[in-house]
């Protein structure tokens, strides 16, 4: 390894010795100390490979074994460093281009500011341009700890921002305060948010309109906002409108209902597929790639449109379509009716289960399959009956 | 021949290294892909299958397939490739 690298250093020659007798060359050179890094044969020549100082000292032994030497290769940081002395304009541009990206890298060109729910982004654009962050300006010159603080003064919604720099960008993050939701005191009733049978009704505030056992309709009155004040008569005061604040409990019936066919037919990508490409110029297309498709296949087409990004192409005049043709292969499938019933609750209860809450809780489940005699159909009907809270909040306007 | 056995035993009692003593090569093979010969005289041959090594007394042949010589110096050639055997002759 290190001597790897002083070879590379000190230059390596590679030449060829062709005579009589090489082998008395080579030991006339190991005679003179010369460090011979390689040797191998071709045809009758020797190949032999030495450091380029030896190489100076060459000339004697050559004459005295009477061979003949011939450069064939050379190698490593003398002949690296003689070359580029040729060519310095290739030195010159390499620094320029060093000198130019170190410039360009000092300046701030885009800015960005992310972590925003419901500040706008030019709010705090306005507060950072105004303070010297913008794009085009040098980087050493923007005092981040001082926009910082700045954001925070301004904005009274920031809880905490940072200004930092990665690369030729600013990345401006903000958190915002979570501020806490004013509780809604406007005079509401409580309706029903689904028909049913109520089960249990406890107002804790306004008056009830409906009893145990009552069946309501979505959007029935079921608590009243209205202050009831322990007296009888109540008709001839206007009634002071309040809040009303209850649990509703009742039960609610869930259908749901799937139809499952035998006979499927589905298509499946076979894998194969074929890349058409279109540029579009203003208003014209240029079909770039154009596919052969095999009008005897069926084929998907997957299609994606690729613009360029805004600040290269204001007004979208360039933009590339390419679509993509999935050959597919048809295929039918028969289930047997048991599995198109078991396919058919599955769904069936899927789709009831999309609309029962979370909280509500389940009495009994009613899986009923329709032995109406229908070729090629399994349906299936389920029922199900919770026990949910049905209130829901309607301000008296 | 005397003189040699004499310094051989006093090399002995001494337990100094016997190659020192006696100016003999010292040769150091790594399976057979490489072969180290200290304290040579010179090659006297060479090509891919033979090489041919002139020591203090008498030469030693290499033979082999795709025979290379590495780092040729004074005191030490390596042979590389696949040495097939060796051969001490006096």
């Amino acid at each position: 390894m290190i001597s790897n690298i002083l070879n590379y250093i000190s230059g390596t020659v590679t030449i060829k010795v062709s005579g009589a007798m090489p082998e008395k060359f080579i030991n006339l050179c190991m005679l003179e100390k010369i460090n011979l890094l390689s040797i191998t044969k071709k045809n009758d020549d020797f190949i032999v490979c030495m450091r380029l100082y030896d190489f100076f000292s060459l000339r004697p032994l050559v004459r005295k074994s009477r061979n003949r030497i011939q450069v064939v290769d050379y190698a490593g940081l003398p002949f690296l460093t003689k070359r580029i002395k040729r060519r310095k304009m290739l030195v010159v541009g390499g620094v320029i281009f060093l000198t130019l990206l170190n410039i360009l890298m000092s300046y701030i060109w885009f800015v960005d500011i992310v972590g925003m729910n419901y500040i706008t982004a030019s709010q705090i654009k306005d507060v950072v341009y105004e303070q010297g962050l913008k794009p085009g300006v040098l980087k050493d010159t923007v005092s981040t700890k001082m926009i910082e603080n700045q954001i925070l003064l301004r904005i009274p919604e920031v809880a905490w921002v940072s200004v930092n720099f990665t690369g030729t960008r600013a990345v401006v993050e903000i958190v915002e305060k979570t501020m806490s939701k004013e509780p809604d005191k406007a005079p509401a009733h409580i309706i029903a948010a689904k028909d049913g049978i109520i089960t249990n009704i406890i107002a804790l505030a306004g008056q009830s309109t409906v009893k145990k056992g009552d069946t309501v309709k979505k959007g029935e009155i079921l608590i009243k906002g209205v202050a009831y004040d322990g007296k009888e008569d109540v008709n001839n005061i206007t009634p002071q409108l309040i809040r009303a604040n209850g649990i509703v409990k009742a039960r609610v019936w869930y259908e749901g209902y799937s139809e499952t066919e035998l006979v499927k037919t589905i298509h499946e990508r076979t894998g194969r597929q074929e890349t058409s490409v279109t540029l579009k110029v203003l208003q014209n297309e240029i079909l770039l790639k154009k596919v052969a498709l095999d009008p005897e296949r069926q084929f998907e087409v997957e299609v994606f449109n690729k613009k360029l990004s805004w600040w290269r192409n204001s007004d979208i005049a360039v933009e590339s379509i390419i679509s993509i043709y999935h050959e597919v292969n048809s295929k039918t499938i028969t289930l047997s009716i048991e599995d198109a019933r078991e396919y058919g609750k599955a769904k069936a209860l899927a789709e009831v289960q999309s609309l029962i809450p979370e909280t509500a809780h389940i009495l009994s489940r009613n899986i009923e399959v329709l032995q109406i005699p229908e070729n090629n159909l399994a349906r299936v009907k389920v029922n199900v009956e919770t026990v949910e809270d049905i209130g829901l909040f309607m301000n008296i306007p | 021949m005397r003189k040699n056995t004499q310094w051989q035993r006093l090399a002995g009692v001494l337990e100094i290294p016997q190659d020192i003593v006696l100016d003999l090569p010292r040769i150091t093979m790594l399976g057979n892909q490489q072969l180290l010969v200290e304290n040579h005289k010179g090659i006297i041959e060479y090509t891919p299958s033979l090489v041919r090594i002139k020591l203090n007394q008498g030469e030693l042949l290499v033979a082999g397939k795709n025979l290379m010589l590495g780092n040729l110096q004074i005191e030490q050639i390596l042979v590389e490739g696949t040495v097939g055997e060796i051969k001490y002759d006096i």
